[in-house]
């Protein structure tokens, strides 16, 4: 166990500094401007794909529950907790 | 279960009574009568805005006055007060008590608010429920804004004073044979948010007094004319009312709590999370005040640290939502009116919570803040989970308070014009804030886009009141002419149910 | 209370944590980027007052409502104010900053598209605040 702890180590710095140098690279080119326009809404865009993606399980969920487990449901069974003292 | 004496009193008995359940009903008549008159106040305004140009009011201060008070009445004469209610009713119940612990301190935390709300409503203050110096200081309109500030303190200590009586009730008037991890959800809800009250709201407490002595001119901390600084005045209030969200919203959770359970017959999927997730919610409401204040010129560093802390609160949110879902599953569900509105109420603060988590991420503030995004964001939370568990819980305890069933079909039509009209109105009023339009504008230009959405959600509003009418008659006829309702089972549920901490079931 | 598994719930809480890790990371990021002002940006003293916008360029002239930039070169806005919280709005572009008496805040943007844009105030400012509004004009590089 120990030696893949030090791998996954060596493996999270070969990948996490590259990653910071080019971050903090980013945007310090002469003469070109950043569109803060573009990085905004771009930055929106992937939020909300993935709020509605998201969003899109969870209220399928619920839908699937409130269809499957309505009490005229034709498999509907009643639970255990019925008829007794809970 | 019966909650309130059958047999009739003299109002006066009911008035002058420092029995828990007559200050709920108290608290319940107030808060709904204010939650009908700030209801109101929104129709004006959706009417103002439903075209370009002055259509009802003849100037933008009334318009500015209304919002204001629209504002103020909805969370502070409805929510608060509501959940007041509910606590006063169940919370003594659930921890077997009989009555609050402090009853006459009970009584006056309740009449300190119609002196408050009546100055509210006398003062029509505008300088909208924020009082954002150095407006409110230098710009707003004579009485009006120190009547608000009164009350508004008035109110203040009424919820202190609330509170301090709730987390005493819960913590050393609990029956010794409980343990404080037997206490139902509900009531954990209402020591969660009282905590939270207890320290957020002393910081409000003062900003209001310096916003006061400021006003008279014999101080200047939020006067920059006098070498003062409005945005400390931003962190006060924040201080105190980005944790106050959390001390509307978690009672509205717990109050799901009671009701998801009940209607899928089935116990709660998972006590102690839904107890850590209170717990940390109410430790995490702190870390996330800032994020009101990222366009006031805040540093990269704050800015940073209040997402971060933002972020923080969305898996305990999260956790609430999985032990709704994990609830109901391999249930037997009953779709009664209470359950529809928590069930709707759930959907409604996943939604909420998404565009939460948008309004968190730094550079969106860019495109949202001050716009109709944050209007349909917060008015998602206070109408589609707060308002929703609220409603669905009234027409729960309507038979063991009243003894008579409401009217189910109403209930159910209630639901379905509310929730269409809630889709409507709140998630056009994202997309609005989208195309850049500010919030609080009595007028806005003739940009087609605008244009058709504010029609939109001025129809989604007027769906939303039609609803409400409906359900005020509903109320108001059958707690006089309903059908008599069986107090140990109104809903048909089969079974008897017992608080936790009698439990026979050996698992839960 | 206990007694049945819960590991459902921790890897759905787990996954709830890792996304909101990365809205943290991308957000970050951006913001990073955004408030990076290039350093040849020109300077624009932007000062609001109730009910107006006061644009001073850096070549000392002054204009009331209407502020003038040319497509292609960076600016720098120095926000304040002169009376109550304002917050200077271009919508199209994205900016945003409060203007508040005693501070100066400061954003930048870089004009691409020749034509107007609506400049307006995004923080009540009292009667007028729905109607304070100005006009951006991009124009033609001069150069």
């Amino acid at each position: 166990m120990k030696k893949f702890v030090g791998l996954f180590l060596v493996l999270a710095v070969l990948v996490i500094i590259p990653a910071v140098d080019s971050v903090f690279a980013a945007g310090d080119e002469p003469g070109e401007y950043l569109d803060r326009r573009v990085i905004i809404w771009n930055l929106f865009f992937k939020m909300m794909t993935i709020a509605f993606v998201v969003g899109a399980v969870v209220s399928g969920t619920m839908i699937w529950l409130c269809w499957r487990f309505r009490e005229s449901h034709p498999n509907a069974k009643p639970t255990s907790y019925e008829g007794t003292d809970w | 279960m019966v909650l309130e004496l059958q047999k009739p009193r003299p109002i006066w008995q009911i008035m002058f009574s420092t029995h828990h359940t007559d200050v709920g009903l108290l608290y319940l008549i107030l808060s709904l009568s204010f939650l009908f008159m700030g209801g109101a106040l929104a129709l004006i305004i959706r009417a103002e805005l439903f075209l370009p140009g002055a259509q009802i009011l003849g100037d933008a201060m009334t318009f500015n006055r209304i919002f204001t008070v629209h504002g103020t009445t909805l969370i502070f004469l409805f929510i608060l007060p509501f959940a007041s209610a509910v606590g006063n009713y169940f919370v003594p119940i659930m921890v077997r008590y009989k009555d609050m612990a402090y009853p006459k301190l009970n009584a006056i935390a309740f009449w300190m608010i119609p002196p408050g709300a009546a100055l509210v409503w006398l003062g029509f203050a505008d300088f909208t429920w924020y009082a954002q110096p150095p407006y409110s200081i230098i710009s707003a309109p004579g009485p009006a804004a120190d009547m608000w500030i009164f009350g508004l303190k008035i109110l203040g200590i009424s919820s202190v004073l609330g509170a301090i009586n709730f987390v005493v009730t819960i913590l050393k008037c609990k029956h010794p044979d409980m343990s404080i991890g037997q206490v139902p959800l509900l009531a954990w809800s209402f020591l969660a948010s009282s905590l939270i009250i207890l320290v957020a709201i002393p910081t409000f407490a003062a900003a209001l007094l310096m916003l006061l002595t400021d006003r008279l001119g014999v101080s200047g901390f939020f006067n920059p004319a006098m070498g003062g600084d409005p945005i400390a005045y931003s962190h006060l209030f924040w201080f105190t009312f980005h944790p106050e969200v959390y001390v509307l919203v978690i009672p509205a959770i717990g109050m799901m709590y009671e009701i998801i359970p009940r209607f899928s017959r089935k116990p709660i999927y998972s006590y102690n999370s839904g107890v850590f997730a209170f717990v940390l919610l109410s430790i995490v409401a702190f870390s996330s005040w800032a994020h009101h204040m990222y366009a006031t010129g805040m540093s990269f560093t704050e800015k940073t640290v209040f997402m971060v802390g933002t972020l923080a609160a969305v898996p305990a949110s999260a956790m609430h939502v999985f032990n709704f879902i994990a609830t109901m599953w391999n249930g037997r569900i009953k779709f009664s009116t209470p359950m529809m509105w928590a069930v709707g109420g759930i959907a409604l603060f996943f939604s909420a919570g998404a565009g939460g988590v948008a309004n968190a991420a730094m550079p969106l503030d860019f495109s949202t803040h001050d716009s109709y995004w944050v209007v349909g964001h917060f008015h998602l939370f206070v109408m589609g989970t707060i308002a929703f568990g609220s409603i669905g819980y009234l027409y729960y305890m309507f038979p063991y308070v009243t003894g008579r069933m409401y009217n189910e079909t109403l209930g159910k039509v209630h639901f379905i014009l509310s929730f269409i009209g809630t889709i409507l109105v709140f998630f056009t009023q994202h997309v609005l804030g989208l195309y850049g339009m500010p919030r609080r504008v009595f007028d806005y230009p003739p940009i087609p886009e605008w244009i058709i959405m504010n029609q939109i959600v001025t129809v989604g509003a007027m769906i939303i009141g039609v609803s409400m009418v409906i359900f005020l008659a509903n109320m108001i006829y059958s707690s006089g002419k309903g059908k008599l309702a069986d107090t140990d089972d109104p809903f048909g549920l089969g079974g008897k149910y017992y608080y936790p901490f009698e439990a026979k079931n050996p698992k839960h | 209370m206990s007694g049945h598994s819960n590991w459902p719930e921790w890897i759905y809480v787990a996954v709830v944590i890792a996304l909101m890790c990365w809205v943290g990371a991308e957000a970050w990021n951006a913001e990073r980027l955004v408030e990076h002002v290039p350093a040849d940006a020109e300077l624009i003293k932007v000062i609001a007052q109730q009910w107006f916008w006061t644009f001073e360029y850096e070549d000392g002239t002054k204009t009331i409502g209407d502020l003038y930039v040319e497509s292609g070169k960076a600016y720098k806005f120095e926000i304040t104010s002169k009376d109550v919280i304002h917050s200077f709005n271009i919508h199209d572009y994205v900016v945003l900053m409060d203007a508040v008496p005693g501070r100066v805040n400061t954003v930048w943007f870089a004009p691409t598209d020749v034509r107007t844009h609506d400049i307006q105030c995004r923080e009540y400012c009292g009667l007028i605040h729905y109607n304070m509004r100005g006009t951006l004009h991009v124009e033609e590089p001069s150069s």
